[in-house]
């Protein structure tokens, strides 16, 4: 119908208004023009950051001032320099080891709460997974002080007339470890019950008749079959404990044990058990070097570059992860 | 055939504790074996969540001790409380760097003479603000993301990163963007014309409430994207070929179809991200530092710090009630939309 | 040996009573089939057994040892389940070792036990496929051989067979028996099927309602139902009930009657209400009587519907006076005034024709309406016919 007109109109009008009147009578192309444009943004807004930290990394220390989207010159020296200045790596291992721990610990706790309410049938069964979903959600300053006591050794418990004082456990991985998994074990009962629900009750008999006990069976055949669930719910409580910040700030002081080696003799050894992690070393950069931008900029690269890659490697599962843990339950 | 030793577990040959042990755990019932296993998990939460809580209530009825070893001082029942919610604790509490910002702030947490409500307001802001914008923009992200494009995948691991990086780093980040001397972004906001930024963003309380904000929607939106995302494609597809049947444009669909359907699933997680954001700290830490932001959960670390633990706990005792009523929506939510996802 | 013994075994679940009161005693080597309708407590009372459940009350022994409270692996049974069970993770070597690795056996027993099984269960050359490499047919087999590489005293099996196709199904049949034949084991195997229990085991235990209604060989099953559920459910197409009572001169149905004498049999007296039954293939034409020993009185009836099987034709008659409505009573399922009948296929029957029919009394039985017990398997013994005595002492037993 509208075809004879628009070929004169064309004619006169700039590229825009062309467009502007294609669209009017295509809609479709408006549509993919908006899809494209929300695209590109929120492309540039989450990927932005990284490079104006990439930009202020290589900027070398004497012209930071004033650094505008490019950097002032190339200096890559400030990404060997930062392993220098502090142990940076050192805080890198330790936030790994931290994470690993709890990971493991988590998911073997996880598994059994999760066989439990994925498997079992049995009276509280739902006011006792309300309670679980219930403490994720308070907030981990609720439960600093009383933790802070305790692991400073400043809670006694009476027992048959002596009193025990608890263990000193500031700055040792345990402090972090035992919040942590508290912290984040909820979302990977979650994760585990939903899995661990869908095996048919066949299999568990099999492996029950062939001569596992009941514990044989999940961990002989439920597990195993369970693999992309507990690896969903592993991957996501590595990064969530690599990325706390509350009690990885408040339980521990920072400091890493100081070695001094003389052909290869341990001189002077002090802080041994204290297992401050990558946050600390971030922080480090922060209070102690105030004015080494370039240096806080690269220890910031190095230090995302491990969830980037994990989130690269494993991004469905954290997708399925989050959505399941946060929606579903 | 028949009997064989064979068919007897070499485990069990073993003897001793072990093989009682496992011969006790499988004659448990189903709802014994289902309880024993799960004492660990219990014992583990028990030691760092329900204990600690009611600890934190114990301790909330005590003085500080500001001298002296003892941590806590006398019971004083409700007195903490009592002053922090009218404002005799503040003399004691720590102030916002530039205290005089309540004259021309536009904010109104720092109208509040009494610093615990202004912490709280602080707290509410943020969050509502910034849960705010997570939902439209990850509203946004999940429509981009819902799409069949090539590269998709690798447009969902671009918008995903923000989440998984560290909230120090993240901190970092808009700390150094923000840093006057380095920073772009103070003379970009400087430039802003509806709004007037300080020159030093990051000592102004209400600046550095709208850059922790940012700092949060940059990270957090991903999150909300991703459980919208799910919300829309559990959305049955062929409704939009009846849509598109019956005449309807795509902005009919969206309104009529999508929205519509996606509604319960948006409320549920805004409520979730709420919930989460009440416990801001870490970004304030790292961005501007607890002095000049003070939200909920800064006041209990700073009191804290300073050693005033009887304070320190009716904070946090507050803090996890007003987190605690907003759990209790929640619950209700998920108790009377059917529990069939267990 | 692998002899199962059940005393007084019960389930229950909260309310529900899975099994009740039940007692088994299956001797070594012996096929017990469980046989009953879905929900009957069969695949609990199985379960009892393999200690996947625990009764709530009852004692279990398995050769000789008491098991009621062993987990499944101390009992020295091997199970095959309906799903089949394979566990997907693991290649067929894997799946048949299992039970044998779990118990530490070295490698050179394994791999020798393996191949046997394998051997036996015709696997050869597969054991490095993964389940969902698989035909149904060979899932099933890695699934027995699984069972077999244990060596057990006692083969469970819960309808291993439900999930596969009809041809299929009939060939492992045959293979199961061969099988049977070759472990010399005990199997105790559950099945709806009453085609499976009649062919393959040396008794069936019929089970209803949680309870066992009658353990004995096939054909006593089905020659001498214990009470009216076993006579129902044993046998395809399902034995004629007509509702009775008893008389001075014999049975009186609401269509016709039976002449004996009553007083023959202890069990029951005049006016009592008695169920009469008889199978298809004990209903004759009356002009095929010569070929009945003890026919009763013919029948009149009206053909209804034909079925031509091929090698039998089932015929539906409606008895009583012509008037060929079906009288649906609330309570049974046929209609009372219904009887199957099959015929040779040569027979010239057509539909909606009146015929009369004649009943051999030999295998007529009858049941307390109201018990369900069985009263008698036979009434030849009450004939008035001249030239038919001395029957009387045969039936009396």
């Amino acid at each position: 119908m509208a075809t004879e007109t628009p070929v004169d109109d064309e004619v006169d009008r700039g590229p825009f208004e062309r467009w502007v009147r294609r669209v009017i009578r295509n809609p479709e192309r408006a549509y993919r023009a908006m899809f494209y444009t929300a695209m590109i943004v929120f492309l540039f807004t989450t990927l932005f950051p990284f490079y104006w930290l990439l930009v202020l990394a290589l900027t070398p220390f004497n012209r930071l001032a004033n650094v505008g989207l490019f950097p002032n010159g190339f200096n890559p020296e400030a990404f060997v320099r930062i392993f220098e200045i502090l142990p940076f790596h050192i805080y890198m291992l330790n936030s790994f080891i931290l994470a690993a721990m709890t990971t493991v610990f988590v998911l073997v706790i996880a598994s059994l709460a999760g066989y439990v309410f994925g498997r079992l049938q049995f009276p509280g069964r739902g006011p006792l997974m309300l309670a679980v979903l219930a403490i994720s959600y308070f907030p981990p300053a609720a439960f600093l002080l009383p933790l802070f006591r305790l692991f400073n050794g400043n809670v006694t418990i009476g027992l048959f007339g002596a009193s025990i004082s608890s263990p000193n456990l500031f700055n040792t991985p345990w402090a972090m470890v035992l919040p942590f998994s508290a912290l984040f074990m909820p979302l990977s009962i979650f994760i585990l019950t939903t899995f661990y629900g869908q095996i048919p009750d066949g299999l568990e008999d099999a492996a029950r008749i062939e001569g596992t006990t009941r514990l044989g069976a999940l961990f002989r055949v439920i597990v195993p079959l369970s693999a992309p669930g507990v690896a969903t719910a592993g991957v996501l409580t590595f990064i969530m404990v690599y990325n706390e910040f509350f009690f990885s700030f408040l339980m521990n002081d920072g400091q890493i044990p100081e070695m001094l080696y003389e052909s290869g003799k341990l001189l002077y050894l002090s802080n041994e058990n204290h297992w401050a992690p990558l946050l600390k070393g971030i922080l480090g950069f922060q209070g102690q070097y105030t004015q080494l931008y370039n240096l806080m900029a690269a220890a910031s690269i190095v230090g995302v570059l491990p969830v980037a890659v994990l989130v690269v490697v494993a991004q469905e599962k954290i997708v399925s992860g989050l959505t399941q843990g946060a929606l579903k339950e | 055939m028949g009997a064989e030793s064979g068919e007897t577990l070499r485990g069990g040959d073993r003897g001793g504790p072990y093989a009682a042990t496992v011969r006790w755990m499988e004659n448990l019932s189903e709802t014994q074996f289902a309880y024993l296993l799960l004492v660990p998990t219990f014992l583990i939460l028990g030691l760092i969540a329900f204990w600690p809580l009611v600890r934190t209530f114990d301790m909330a009825l005590h003085a500080d001790a500001l001298v002296g070893r003892a941590q806590l001082g006398e019971y004083v029942g409700l007195n903490n409380f009592v002053e922090l919610l009218t404002g005799e604790r503040d003399a004691l509490l720590v102030r916002p760097l530039l205290p005089d910002v309540a004259v021309d702030a536009t904010f109104p947490f720092v109208h509040f003479d009494n610093l615990f409500v202004s912490a709280i307001s602080a707290t509410l802001i943020f969050s509502v603000v910034s849960v705010a914008f997570e939902t439209v923009i990850g509203f946004g992200q999940a429509l981009v993301l819902d799409q069949d494009f090539r590269g998709r995948r690798w447009v969902r691991v671009a918008i995903i990163i923000p989440w998984a990086v560290p909230i120090v780093i993240q901190g970092m980040i808009f700390y150094l963007m923000f840093q006057p001397g380095i920073g772009f972004g103070v003379d970009l906001v400087q430039q802003l014309p509806f709004f007037s930024f300080s020159e030093t963003p990051l000592a102004n309380p209400v600046d550095s409430m709208v850059i922790i904000i940012v700092a949060d929607v940059w990270k957090t939106s991903a999150f909300m994207a991703l459980l919208i995302l799910a919300g829309l494609q559990s959305i049955d597809r062929s409704l939009y070929d009846v849509a598109r049947v019956s005449g309807a444009s795509k902005w009919q669909q969206f309104k009529y179809i999508t929205l519509p359907l996606v509604f319960p699933t948006v409320m549920v997680a805004m409520l979730f991200r709420t919930i989460a954001a009440m416990r801001i700290f870490g970004v304030i830490e790292t961005v501007s530092g607890c002095n000049v932001v003070p939200s909920l959960s800064c006041l209990v670390v700073t009191t804290f710090s300073n050693r005033m633990y009887g304070t320190a706990a009716a904070v946090a005792f507050l803090t996890a009630a007003i987190i605690g009523a907003l759990v209790l929506v929640y619950i209700y939510n998920y108790a009377t939309s059917g529990q069939e996802g267990i | 040996m692998g002899r199962v013994t059940l005393s007084n075994v019960t389930k229950r679940y909260g309310d529900v009573t899975a099994v009740e009161e039940m007692n088994l005693d299956i001797q070594d080597g012996e096929f017990v089939t469980f046989v009953g309708p879905s929900g009957c407590g069969k695949s609990t009372t199985l379960e009892t057994i393999a200690g996947l459940t625990t009764p709530t009350s009852g004692t279990i022994t398995i050769a000789g040892r008491e098991v009621t409270n062993l987990p499944p692996k101390d009992r020295g049974i091997a199970m095959v389940f309906q799903n089949i069970a394979l566990f997907p993770h693991m290649d067929v070597y894997d799946n048949v070792s299992f039970g044998l690795r779990l118990r530490d056996y070295p490698k050179e027993e394994i791999d020798r036990r393996v191949e046997r099984a394998a051997d036996i269960v015709q696997l050869e050359g597969m054991l490095e496929r993964m389940p969902d490499e698989m035909s149904g047919g060979q899932r099933q087999r890695v699934a027995i051989a699984r069972a077999i590489v244990r060596e057990p005293e006692v083969f469970l099996m819960d309808e291993p067979l439900a999930n596969l196709d009809a041809k299929l199904r009939v060939h492992m049949r045959t293979e199961l028996q061969r099988l049977h034949k070759e472990l010399d084991t005990t199997i105790i195997y559950v099945t709806h099927d009453q085609a499976e229990a009649m062919t393959m085991s040396d008794r069936i235990a019929v089970i209803d309602g949680g309870h066992l209604q009658q353990i004995a060989p096939p054909l006593t099953c089905y020659n001498e139902p214990a009470n009216l559920f076993v006579a129902g459910f044993i046998g395809s197409p399902s034995m004629n009930f007509v509702e009775a009572e008893v008389t001075a001169s014999g049975l009186l149905t609401r269509d016709f009657d039976v002449e004996f004498d009553p007083t023959q049999l202890s069990e029951i007296a005049e006016g009592d209400a008695v169920t009469l039954g008889v199978r298809p293939e004990d209903v004759y034409l009356r002009e095929d009587r010569e070929t009945v020993a003890n026919p009763t009185q013919p029948i009149p009836a009206r053909t209804d519907v034909l079925e031509p099987m091929g090698d039998e034709i089932f015929v539906y008659l409606l008895t009583g006076d012509g008037d060929a409505q079906m009288e649906i009573d609330a309570e049974a399922e046929a209609p009372q005034n219904q009887l199957l009948m099959s015929v040779d296929p040569a027979s010239d029957v057509a539909a909606d024709t009146d015929v009369e029919v004649v009943l051999d009394r030999e295998r007529i039985h009858l049941f307390d309406t109201e018990s369900g017990e069985a009263l008698s398997h036979g009434l030849e013994f009450a004939t008035v016919e001249p030239g038919r005595t001395g029957t009387e002492a045969e039936g009396d037993d």
